[in-house]
């Protein structure tokens, strides 16, 4: 699934979606942003002019009916009682004013002390008390001699009121002058309204911006009347424990606030993180810096609710996207997968496992029904295939059962060795497919051995029956004695008739008259057999007729071979000069002479197997190209008795051996006393080749025994590492002291000790042991009464 | 051929006597060595082996009695062969095997030994 296509569809198409909405969202931000902020700044700047335009009404408020109450001092003349009266109204109705006072010019007055009533707001109540006692020396107070020597109505600096209203106060002073009968302007007195801090405070703070904004308030000299802080109230500005504005900051600030400009400073929040902001302007009715801090996070945190529903908002659509791709894409990729699995269940063999739907005419639905048709294709095939592999089997059943029939029409079926009189013959036939159309025959009618040895053209079934036909028409010849020329001519016709399909036959047909060794034949256009005389191989001198079957009435020459003792003859067909090797070399019969003269010492039986292997050799990788058949004849071996036989190695080999050299040597009549030390000789021998020569279980020792005269030999032929038991064997010290005695190596002295001679040879890869052990003849002697003994 | 192999033992004597009959060559000598070394474990004094009815013997064989004299010897005790026949006792002449073991021609050979070492016993 991770691996899939639709996974990786899905995770694509979502990130592409996401960048896309992401760069979109990313540019609304932007834009929005600066609006936000423009809109912010615009807010902040209205609300801090509403605030401030509230205070200087506030103050404004103060001003006017201070003034208004001098205007009234200024025109008309009261009682004592009366201003005392109109100063009570005044601090009762004005709630901004906490207390007033009415300080008569002292040379006015009547009293010495003055006169100077002074109302003031107390517990809710209304006080009196008045300033123009002995030790209040109104008239030195600054409240009252500021605004005389100015001329004009004056703020006073922020102080702690004594002997009146005991608060933190501000007051507003206004001379009020009257003109004298002359014209002259003179004081008359000073009207002051007092306005506690307190009071102020409260108004201030009404400008704020944010939750931890606060207001500053300065008095024109510098003494802080309002601030975050009470503590700092009534100090320098100087004195301000600030973090994170120096003292030339607060100088540039203050000094330029006080000047009636409008500044601006950042400075990073002393309590919380982020920047902070004062504003400063200043009061145009007192004078006053007044002055705002906030904290611009809380400013803008407008616009940060705007990210975080912006980015919840962005979150929240590529979700809504990727499932709806996810949904989407599953849907649409749904066949693919169930196609994927149905394509491995297919892949496993089970062609059953069911397709998906294909609806419409898209690409997908064209592969599934291209795919449910190569299924169904495939099914098809297979049954086929399924019906073809079993008529092939049966076929190659009945093929099988072919060549055992064909090669039960061949003596020996297919491998013979027989011993005729005086004359060995050893034949083999190896099809080149299952059947073949070689053949060989021999029969003996009297002192006459007949032998036919004949290559059927083509190869496989049509080459067998007509193989089959030759065979049985050669069969007939027995007994028929005729000369060998007279015979082919026959068979010829007999092959000739019906032979609708041109098929042919080469044929080497003899007889040999066994007692003078005279072989008389005629050939049907077959290779000339070899012949070995003396060590030397050739092919005979041969006059041929057509091959059989082509033409009816045909000529065979008649052809004669005187043998002599110990000669050879190898009867062959072409599969052996005719086999091809890798390099398109033909065999040839030179190499078959060469192959007999080579192996002129070994046995008849094992000269063929060596002829064979060499023609195998020589053809190496290669397929055999056509049936090989090989005769060998050997003739004046009457007095030669021979035998052989290939033994694997393993489990009962004694036994083996034992099982095919006793019934042969008590065959051959040789006295048990012999057969019972030749037993021991080959087992000796066999044991040695089993333990030192390594053979695969597959690979034979083969052994020849030959009863020749009065010698009888053994050679015993292994394909296994080169080993000379005679030399490399182990072999102990005889007749030692059974302490010093070794267990084992006595065999090769048992070889040695019962047998006349002994030799070993390395022979085309193979090991070869030759021993030999001669009979007194012509009764064999008596058992025990060895000449060496 | 096969080797069949009968053991009796003489316990009142230390004597075992194992008859062999048939063939001791290669095929047959790993499991006469099994069964002669059961015997030679036994701690018999005198182990006979009665080739009355062995027909034939290999080196394979021989190896396996050339062993076993070679452990009843160690352990000073006695490996005896009787009743070879002349083809087995050339096999043994050749090879010169055990030159120092004791061999009884026959049966009477063998009892009188046998008398001679029951004698003996009495006589201790």
């Amino acid at each position: 699934m991770k691996n899939s296509f639709s996974a990786r569809l899905i995770v694509l198409l979502t990130l592409a979606l996401a960048l896309i909405m992401g760069g979109g969202m990313l540019l609304d931000y932007r834009f929005s942003r600066e609006e936000i902020l423009k809109r912010l700044a615009e807010e902040a700047r209205i609300e801090i002019g509403v605030a401030i335009s509230d205070t200087e009404n506030w103050l404004k408020g103060v001003q006017a009916t201070t003034q208004l109450l001098g205007r009234f001092l200024e025109q008309t003349d009261y009682s004592e009682e009366g201003l005392q009266q109109l100063l009570r109204d005044v601090v009762a109705n004005n709630d901004e004013i906490f207390g007033a006072a009415i300080a008569l010019d002292p040379g006015i007055s009547d009293k010495p002390a003055g006169f100077a009533p002074y109302y003031y707001t107390s517990n809710g109540a209304v006080s009196f008390a008045d300033l123009a006692s002995e030790n209040a020396n109104y008239q030195a107070q600054p409240w009252f001699t500021a605004p005389a020597a100015a001329g004009k109505p004056l703020w006073s600096e922020p102080y702690f009121d004594t002997g009146g209203g005991e608060v933190l106060m501000t007051t507003y002073s206004v001379p009020v002058y009257r003109f004298t009968d002359s014209g002259e302007r003179t004081l008359y007195a000073v009207v002051t309204a007092d306005v506690t801090l307190e009071e102020l405070q409260r108004v201030v703070s009404q400008m704020h911006l944010g939750d931890s904004s606060y207001s500053l308030l300065f008095s024109r000299e510098g003494l802080v009347m309002s601030s975050r802080n009470q503590a700092s109230v009534m100090k320098h500005y100087s004195q301000m424990a600030y973090k994170g504005v120096d003292l030339d900051s607060w100088q540039t600030l203050f000094s330029h606030a006080l000047d009636g400009e409008r500044i601006t400073a950042d400075f990073p929040c002393p309590e919380t993180t982020g920047r902070c902001t004062i504003r400063m302007g200043r009061l145009e009715s007192t004078g006053w810096p007044i002055g705002v801090v906030y904290n611009q996070r809380e400013i803008l945190a407008p616009l940060h609710r705007y990210e975080i529903k912006t980015a919840l908002l962005g979150f929240g659509t590529v979700l809504l996207m990727s499932l709806t791709v996810y949904l989407l894409t599953s849907r649409l990729t749904r066949p693919l997968q169930q196609l994927s699995i149905a394509s491995e269940h297919i892949a496993r063999g089970d062609l059953d496992v069911p397709l998906p739907q294909a609806r419409g005419e898209d690409e997908v639905s064209r592969l599934v029904r291209s795919f449910s048709s190569m299924n169904r294709e495939l099914k098809t095939y297979i049954q086929d295939l399924e019906t073809a592999t079993a008529n092939r089997s049966r076929l190659e059943g009945e093929l099988s059962a072919a060549r055992e029939i064909q090669m039960s029409m061949l003596p020996g079926a297919g491998k013979v060795f027989c011993q005729e009189g005086n004359v060995n013959l050893w034949a083999q036939v190896l099809p080149a497919k299952t059947v073949g159309g070689d053949l060989y025959t021999y029969f003996r009618d009297g002192n006459q051995l007949l032998l036919a040895v004949g290559d059927v053209s083509d190869k496989g079934i049509p080459a067998a029956l007509f193989m089959a036909r030759s065979i049985s028409f050669l069969q007939q010849l027995a007994g028929s004695d005729l000369a060998p020329d007279t015979a082919m001519a026959r068979l010829n016709n007999a092959l000739e008739r019906d032979n609708q399909s041109c098929m042919f036959l080469t044929l080497f047909l003899g007889a040999l008259d066994l007692d003078s060794g005279e072989l008389c034949f005629a050939s049907a256009g077959h290779t000339a057999p070899s012949l070995l005389r003396q060590g030397r191989a050739q092919p005979i001198a041969q006059e041929t007729g057509p091959a059989l079957g082509l033409a009816a009435d045909q000529a065979y020459p008649h052809n004669t071979l005187q043998l002599a003792p110990g000669d050879r003859l190898a009867i062959f067909t072409d599969g052996i000069d005719e086999a091809f090797n890798a390099d398109a070399q033909m065999y040839g019969v030179q190499r078959v002479d060469e192959a007999m003269q080579a192996h002129a010492k070994l046995p008849l039986e094992a000269c063929g197997h060596a002829i064979i292997a060499s023609v195998e050799a020589h053809a190496g990788e290669q397929p055999q190209s056509d049936d090989i058949t090989l005769m060998l004849l050997e003739y004046g071996a009457s007095n030669t008795r021979y035998s052989s036989r290939g033994f694997n190695p393993g489990a009962e080999l004694t036994s083996r051996i034992e099982s095919w050299l006793q019934p042969l040597l008590q065959h051959w009549a040789l006295p048990p006393e012999l057969i019972m030390e030749l037993n021991l000789v080959a087992e000796e021998i066999a044991t040695n080749v089993d333990k030192y020569a390594g053979l695969a279980a597959n690979e034979q020792m083969l052994f020849s025994l030959a009863l020749q005269a009065n010698t009888l030999s053994l050679e015993v032929r292994d394909p296994g590492k080169p080993f000379n038991p005679l030399k490399e064997g182990h072999r102990s010290t005889l007749g030692a002291d059974i302490d010093s005695a070794e267990i084992g190596g006595l065999g090769v002295h048992l070889i040695i000790q019962l047998t006349d001679r002994q030799s070993y040879r390395r022979e085309d890869g193979h090991n070869v042991l030759r021993v030999e052990k001669d009979i007194p003849a012509p009764d064999f002697g008596s058992p025990g009464e060895q000449p060496d003994d | 051929m096969d080797l069949t192999t009968t053991v009796a033992i003489d316990e009142e004597n230390s004597v075992a006597r194992v008859a062999l009959a048939g063939a001791l060559n290669t095929d047959t000598a790993p499991a006469f060595e099994l069964r002669l070394q059961d015997v030679v474990k036994g701690g018999y004094q005198l182990t006979v082996l009665d080739m009355k009815d062995l027909d034939y013997i290999s080196s394979a064989g021989l190896r396996v009695i050339f062993k076993a004299a070679k452990q009843t010897r160690s352990d000073g005790r006695k490996l005896a062969a009787a009743n070879r026949k002349p083809h087995i006792d050339k096999v043994f002449d050749i090879l010169k095997a055990l030159p120092d073991m004791a061999v009884f021609a026959n049966d009477e050979e063998l009892d009188d030994y046998l008398d001679s070492m029951q004698q003996r016993v009495r006589d201790d």
